[in-house]
């Protein structure tokens, strides 16, 4: 295995060993070691891939193979900086949020987040933007089972309005990615979707890109979700099993931001310039939107959905803020978001597993019973509402700078809003956790050793990236700096 | 004189095949139904063998010219229907077994008139000449009129055959009166001659011509239920043995298909202006309605009946293209061979859970499938995928080709309404993924349950297989070495090519 076939192993080795798995009769504990096992093989993997990264804004491990020949379709996959990070992020957050998820879950679910996983790495891995294609609509499959076969209250009605929602967006992305093929096609004269092939085309006109950046956009909104393109995730986020709202929120959800970055930026230099105020400014308003939204909710996992769609309004408005500041403080955001929503998220999982509430007003005294469990929650949350120390800080601090500089009412705007997310989130903390239960104190235990171990490291990373960020930022700041410089400025002289 | 009959074997061998089921049929008490299956799917097999004898090559030739005068051909374009057409048959046949076996009415007859309706769909496939074409579609037609009335126990079926032997008999009138008109004007019924006409005459001389092309589009939209010909198709699929449905939406559709692109690409391409905005509007409105019959049904075996119009109605899109690119014909037949595999496989699943259970037939009773029989409910998946067009199997691929062809022609507008389309198909073909999987089973748990090791089983699984291989290709191929879908485009492309061979 050369260097190189390292990263189809990594997107590939959860599904195979997911079908394995499938048509085996193991044991449930078997199949869930092994899942485990699979995943900490990838972690190691990928560690290694992020030692050997020079940090340079080139693709890296690069593998290109035809696949459809006729249509120029190749498996194009490749890792750089903006994709490593991210990458790097999925490997460990997949195998401790499996820690938390240990007990009490059936074949399918496991199988299921195995081939989560392999869509996921897939999407973000691939160059080639018919395969992107290929995974980023695969992804959504596993989701949908998981959701419908395991999740609770409506699910079925929640299951197909995911899917519905998400698939009418990325069928229509699907129509713009057959048009840049055969705009390509016409200029050149042989077929190509390879990301960087479809850059150079020159001959589209205003209109028709102006159609396509608002296909994709549509596509990668649904995803985020941006305002007024959120109506599917409160029902999904509330209704779906943890794990499955785990992998939604933390990390489906940052590869809506990763696909604007990879391809959007790239295609549409120049639209994305002329309209970055406007997404600028759907993003900060959204930031507010879900921010009150959330402020609202008296189920917490509904909270939490609203709380996150704020922060990825707030991660899309640094992307559009076109500076380094603000596509810097994304990305780490991107970082600092999945893992304390991620967190939280399976946290919140456990607690409703316990007690049976997940709204605020039936929980309380949750601190008295489980104080490891209460201090793990109070870090995540803290990293979450961005508490100096943690790496929510420095994330949202730089993506502040950078909508500033952009635009300083919005700058404002945003540095204001930010006190009424950890507003809600604390008093939400005092309420359902801290605070003494009316009535009956409820059943709880506290975190097993196996739970801590999964959530020790992702303690020890939002303290090490909000004390010391360099060399985090170090591995992806070339391939910014490159989209700056290389490509904004392209768009903004056109 | 035997290299020439080579040629002529697959088409004779089904023609023998039928004869031989029919005298077979006269001893009906002698035989079981799995004797049929066995003598049917073997003549089949032998037919397939004579057809991929030639697979690969790029001819056209004329057997026998003194006896047929021209009115058949036999090129790399027939050749590959007659495998295509062969296939689904087998298939059909094999797939079907346990729902043979479970109903009485499925006897000899029901073999002998199947390849009998084969025969005739081959020889459309090899029709040069307009009244051949129109005999062979009649054989073929007549046979499947049949067919529908096959089921005994449903009290749809006198409705269904007389639905559409009244309709189908009175648009092969208009098949013969288009004939007749572009006779009257070019003198002469062979295709490649009516194209010299068309090619060599100014645009004032066509008249009759335009006349007749659009009495023969209308037995061609009519054949393959596109608007404004789509009201008989529920009625009809409804009221057939479910093999019949599946045989008529993608068997039956392929041999259509395969005539008119053969007519269209040689002789009236240069027509295209003519025909364009009425297919534009009529294939607008076919995906519309075909979606909207397709989401308001509560029988399965109906939704997938409206979902074969939606199909169509991206074929059309294909139709439109071919006259500012001829590529898109080679989308169009991979399409096709992407529709037979998908919906066999799907018509042929619901056959077996049917024959299984007797009671699973609305969206409803696929409740709990998922828990009771893994298996089958994967592969129903895997099918509801690919008509779905979800990526990793070769509906999407299909889709794939036929939508980057219609932009690459120019319509990227039409390309955007049958996105729209796909995108409702997604509500009703994983409302039954979410029957299957999201609810508990509804059966008791002390039902029989027979054994799933059985021949259509394995074809269904052999089918979902093809699916996913078609949707993959040799992106594994760094794995297994496996070869690509572009073979198939390969296959098709040579396919066309013979088309244009002097």
């Amino acid at each position: 295995m050369g260097a190189a076939d390292i990263l189809s192993f990594i997107i590939f080795l959860p599904a195979v060993v997911a079908f394995i798995l499938m048509i085996s009769t193991t044991k449930i504990e078997d199949v869930r070691n092994i899942a485990f096992i699979t995943t900490i093989i990838t972690l190691i993997l990928v560690m290694k891939i992020y030692l050997n990264f020079e940090p340079k804004a080139e693709m890296q491990f690069v593998t290109n193979i035809e696949w459809i020949s006729s249509y120029g379709i190749n498996y194009y996959i490749g890792v750089d900086g903006f994709s490593l990070t991210i990458l790097m992020l999925i490997a460990i957050l997949i195998p401790t949020s499996y820690l938390l998820l240990w007990e009490g879950r059936t074949k399918g679910y496991w199988l299921n987040m195995l081939l989560i996983q392999t869509g996921v790495t897939g999407t973000l891995l691939s160059l080639d933007i018919i395969l992107f294609y290929f995974f980023w609509e695969t992804m959504l499959l596993p989701v949908f089972l998981i959701i419908g076969i395991f999740g609770s209250g409506n699910k079925v009605f929640s299951t197909i309005k995911v899917t519905i929602y998400t698939m009418a967006g990325s069928l229509l992305m699907f129509v713009a990615i057959l048009y840049l093929g055969v705009s390509f096609f016409n200029e050149y004269g042989h077929w190509s979707f390879q990301y960087n092939d479809l850059t150079t085309l020159t001959h589209l006109g205003y209109n028709e890109k102006l159609f396509l950046f608002l296909a994709f956009a549509t596509a990668f909104a649904i995803k985020i979700p941006i305002f007024p393109f959120h109506t599917w995730i409160t029902g999904t986020y509330s209704d779906a099993p943890t794990g499955g709202v785990f992998l939604l929120s933390s990390i489906m959800a940052k590869l809506g931001v990763y696909a604007v970055v990879r391809f959007m930026i790239p295609f549409f230099p120049d639209i994305f310039v002329e309209f970055s105020s406007w997404f600028v400014f759907i993003g900060v308003f959204g930031m507010i939107y879900f921010g009150i939204a959330a402020l609202m909710q008296d189920d917490i996992k509904k909270m939490f959905a609203y709380s996150s769609a704020s922060h990825l309004s707030l991660i899309a408005a640094g992307v559009f803020s076109l500076n380094s500041y603000g596509i810097n403080g994304a990305l780490y955001l991107i970082i600092a978001h999945a893992i304390a929503t991620g967190g939280l998220f399976l946290l919140i999982g456990l607690l409703h597993e316990q007690t049976g509430f997940k709204t605020i007003k039936d929980l309380g005294g949750i601190a008295k019973k489980a104080p490891i469990f209460t201090f793990m929650f109070a870090i995540m949350l803290f990293s979450n509402v961005g508490l100096p120390g943690t790496n929510g800080f420095v994330s949202e601090l730089l993506i502040i700078f950078g909508i500033y500089e952009f635009n300083h009412t919005m700058g404002y705007i945003s540095a204001v809003t930010v006190l009424v997310a950890a507003s809600f989130m604390l008093w939400m903390f005092q309420r359902a956790i801290l605070q003494e239960r009316v009535g009956a104190p409820l059943q709880m235990r506290d975190l097993r050793i196996k739970e801590i171990v999964g959530l020790v490291p992702w303690v020890i990373i939002i303290f090490l990236m909000g004390i010391y960020p360099d060399p985090f930022i170090d591995k992806f700041e070339p391939t910014v700096t490159h989209y700056i410089n290389d490509i904004l400025k392209i768009g903004a002289i056109k | 004189m035997i290299d020439q009959l080579i040629y002529l074997m697959p088409i004779i061998t089904v023609l023998i095949g039928a004869i031989v089921l029919m005298f077979q049929s006269m001893y009906d008490e002698k035989y079981s139904i799995k004797d049929f299956i066995l003598v049917s799917s073997l003549f089949l097999i032998i037919a397939l063998g004579f057809a991929i004898y030639h697979f690969g090559d790029l001819f056209t030739t004329r057997p026998f010219n003194d006896i047929f005068n021209n009115v058949i051909i036999f090129d790399t374009f027939a050749n590959f229907f007659n495998i295509a057409l062969l296939s689904g048959g087998l298939l059909i046949i094999l797939i079907g077994e346990y729902y043979a076996k479970e109903h009485s009415y499925f006897r000899g007859e029901f073999y002998c008139i199947l390849l009998f309706s084969l025969f005739g769909m081959m020889l459309l496939a090899h029709a040069n000449e307009l009244i051949t074409a129109y005999i062979a579609l009649e054989i073929a037609s007549f046979s499947v009129y049949i067919l529908v009335g096959f089921d005994t126990e449903n009290s749809k079926r006198v409705e269904a055959i007389f639905k559409y032997l009244v309709l189908g008999s009175f648009i092969g009138a208009f098949f013969l009166l288009g004939t007749v008109l572009i006779y009257g004007a070019t003198g002469t019924t062979n295709i490649s001659e009516i194209s010299q006409f068309i090619n060599s005459n100014p645009n004032e001389k066509l008249l009759l011509v335009y006349i007749g092309v659009a009495m023969i589009l209308f037995t061609f939209l009519f054949k393959i239920a596109a608007f404004p010909f789509q009201s008989w198709v529920l009625d009809v699929y409804r009221g057939a043995p479910i093999l019949v449905t599946a045989f008529m939406a993608s068997v039956f559709k392929i041999a259509i298909f395969s005539f008119f692109l053969r007519a269209i690409l040689s002789d009236f391409i240069t027509l295209n202006t003519f025909w364009e905005n009425a297919l534009i509007v009529i294939t607008v409105i076919t995906l519309a309605i075909g979606s909207w019959l397709a989401i308001t049904q509560d029988i399965v075996k109906r939704m997938l009946a409206g979902s074969s119009i939606v199909h169509t109605g991206y074929m059309l899109l294909g139709i439109i293209a071919l006259g500012q690119n001829i590529e898109s014909a080679y989308s169009i037949m991979f399409y096709l061979i992407a529709y037979l595999l998908s919906a066999l496989g799907a018509f042929g699943l619901v056959s077996h859970v049917i024959a299984d259970t007797k009671v699973r037939i609305t969206y409803d009773d696929f409740k709990g499938l998922g828990q009771e029989r893994p298996y089958l409910a994967a592969l129903m998946t895997i099918f509801m995928f690919s008509l779905a067009g979800i990526p990793s199997t070769i509906g999407f691929i299909a889709k794939f080709y036929v939508f980057t062809e219609a932009i690459n022609a120019g319509y990227a507008y039409l390309a955007v309404f049958a996105i729209i389309a796909t995108a409702i198909s997604i509500y009703y073909y994983f409302r039954l993924i979410a029957m299957m999987y999201f609810y508990p089973s509804f059966a008791d748990a002390n039902v029989s349950k027979s054994s799933d090791a059985r021949i259509s089983t394995f074809m269904i699984g052999f089918v979902a297989l093809l699916v996913i291989w078609g949707g993959i290709g040799s992106a594994i191929g760094f794995f297994f070495p496996i070869p690509s879908i572009d073979a198939i485009l390969d296959v098709v492309e040579l396919s066309v090519q013979s088309l244009f061979i002097k």
